[in-house]
């Protein structure tokens, strides 16, 4: 049985959980740039440097964070198909980079942003091929 | 610059590795339980239950934490938008992982959804 109906619901849920997502990674990056024990170039200075990483409130906000998105999703999950849901939430390919323009003063140049495109493109193929050959099982 | 690159292009592999590493355990242990989809929210506790009690799980969790742990060493030396396109290689691990380990078969279109994946990668490498 295909549970396929996106409602209005699910959608608020799904752009919720995209941002939630997109603000993960901006925390884990917020981690590291708080972070002023310099560059990691061996393990002694990974240690050193993920000590601090760990101590950095936050780290422990992105974690919060991604148990959140992982309720979110499993009540999703429990109402469309992942191969419904995964093209709707690569959303977020889109966002980190906005957010890392905006936030981070970041830099995206044509090219990059092609990039992200493939990759979005990409995503949605294989997460919709998973759809097909359920369906052909069947 | 290039060797730079290079170095963190292999770290995002290694965390790309560990998560593939850390789905495939994910994937045994619940296969190994035999359990149907279900709304039932009893069910589903008893089910989550006897899934922490797999050790399988246990050592999927260790290689999620040192995945986390090179991901952080990967932010502190790229940017973030590079880094999360770049991720998207654990795509391409799972569906090798896949076809590899757990024999599942795979259409023409996940080939090629993989393959976009792998173009998209470098093209934002390049950039």
């Amino acid at each position: 049985m295909f549970k396929k109906k996106v409602t209005v619901k699910i959608l608020l849920l799904l752009i919720v959980s995209d941002m939630l997502e997109t603000a993960v990674h901006f925390f884990f990056k917020k981690s590291t740039l708080s972070v002023s024990q310099g560059q990691v170039t061996d393990l002694s200075t990974a240690i050193v440097f993920l000590k601090a990483a760990f101590s950095s409130p936050f780290l422990w906000s992105g974690l919060l964070i991604v148990a959140v998105v992982f309720i979110i999703w499993s009540m999703i999950l429990s109402k469309i198909d992942l191969s419904v849901a995964v093209p709707i939430a690569s959303f977020s390919y889109i966002l980190v980079p906005v957010v890392s323009i905006v936030f981070l003063h970041e830099q995206i140049t044509a090219l990059r942003w092609l990039g992200v495109l493939f990759v979005l493109v990409g995503v949605v193929l294989v997460s919709l091929s998973s759809k097909e050959r359920t369906e052909q099982a069947k | 610059m290039k060797q730079g690159l290079l170095l963190v292009l292999s770290l995002i592999a290694l965390t790309s590795l560990c998560d593939t590493i850390n789905q495939l355990f994910l994937k045994s242990a619940i296969d190994s339980l035999n359990f149907t989809p279900t709304l039932n929210i009893i069910k589903i506790f008893k089910f989550i239950f006897q899934l922490i009690r797999k050790p399988r799980l246990w050592v999927g969790f260790g290689f999620s934490l040192i995945s986390l742990c090179v991901w952080l060493v990967v932010l502190s030396k790229a940017d973030l938008n590079f880094a999360f396109s770049a991720d998207s290689m654990h795509y391409i691990f799972i569906a090798l992982a896949s076809w590899f380990v757990l024999k599942e078969k795979m259409s023409t279109w996940r080939w090629l959804g993989t393959g976009l994946i792998v173009v998209g990668i470098v093209f934002v490498s390049i950039s």
